[in-house]
């Protein structure tokens, strides 16, 4: 299953700045808005797998694999300064 | 009774090591794995790794502590090894060919997912700590 939403929360590294920027980021909108973009980057998609001898059916299921296996992955880095989060349910 | 701590223990009555190296023994024999005795059963992992966790804490002197927390899903590794395999085989030999040229003995169409399966599941084992600097610590496992 591809992921349906993450997390980004930034503390810029303003010194003064106790401000925390908490940015819910709902995959599913943007999966759905980057669908018609995507249908319609398919059939170059098939063309340069076939001229590059790939098979363009196992390309997708790769690339697939690839975006669900980006669940449950989770970054931060925290600096006296600025601190950065990213969590991908 | 253990076989072993019984073997050890038979040592000591026959006066072939002292008290202290018994001790000493015994502690190693349980801090150890314990075989189940008779069952003849191979030990598992109680569950497989999932995810690889890297943690590092560093204390810098001009910009303060600094705290990495990372963790990505091992799934994530066996679809990048899925990645190699939609190489084309001519471009397979000719990046082989670079990486023998380069005194690389790597050969992409060795490296599989069920080759990777049976290192993924010996990651639970692998644990990584640097611990040698006060102002730096990093762990690297799987969970």
């Amino acid at each position: 299953m591809i992921p349906l939403a993450a997390v980004i929360a930034v503390r810029p590294g303003w010194r003064s700045s106790n401000l925390r920027l908490w940015i819910p980021v709902p995959l599913f909108l943007v999966w759905l808005l980057a669908l018609p973009f995507l249908v319609l980057a398919l059939p170059i998609f098939f063309i340069a797998c076939l001229a590059s001898r790939m098979d363009p059916f196992r390309a997708l299921w790769v690339l697939w694999q690839l975006l669900c296996a980006l669940r449950k992955t989770h970054v931060s880095v925290e600096h006296r300064e600025a601190s950065i989060l990213v969590h991908i349910f | 009774m253990s076989d072993n701590r019984r073997q050890v223990l038979d040592m000591l009555a026959a006066g072939q090591i002292t008290v202290e190296e018994a001790d000493r023994l015994i502690a190693a024999i349980e801090d150890g794995p314990t075989p189940a005795a008779g069952t003849g059963l191979a030990e598992r992992p109680a569950t497989a790794p999932r995810y690889l966790r890297v943690i590092a804490n560093v204390v810098d002197d001009d910009e303060g502590p600094i705290k990495i927390n990372v963790r990505v899903p091992l799934q994530l590794l066996r679809a990048g090894v899925r990645l190699a395999s939609l190489i084309p085989p001519q471009a397979q030999d000719e990046v082989n060919t670079a990486l023998r040229q380069h005194g690389v003995g790597l050969d992409l169409s060795q490296i599989k997912p069920e080759n990777l399966d049976e290192l993924i599941d010996h990651l639970g084992d692998l644990t990584v700590d640097v611990d040698g600097e006060p102002n730096l610590k990093v762990r690297v496992f799987c969970e």
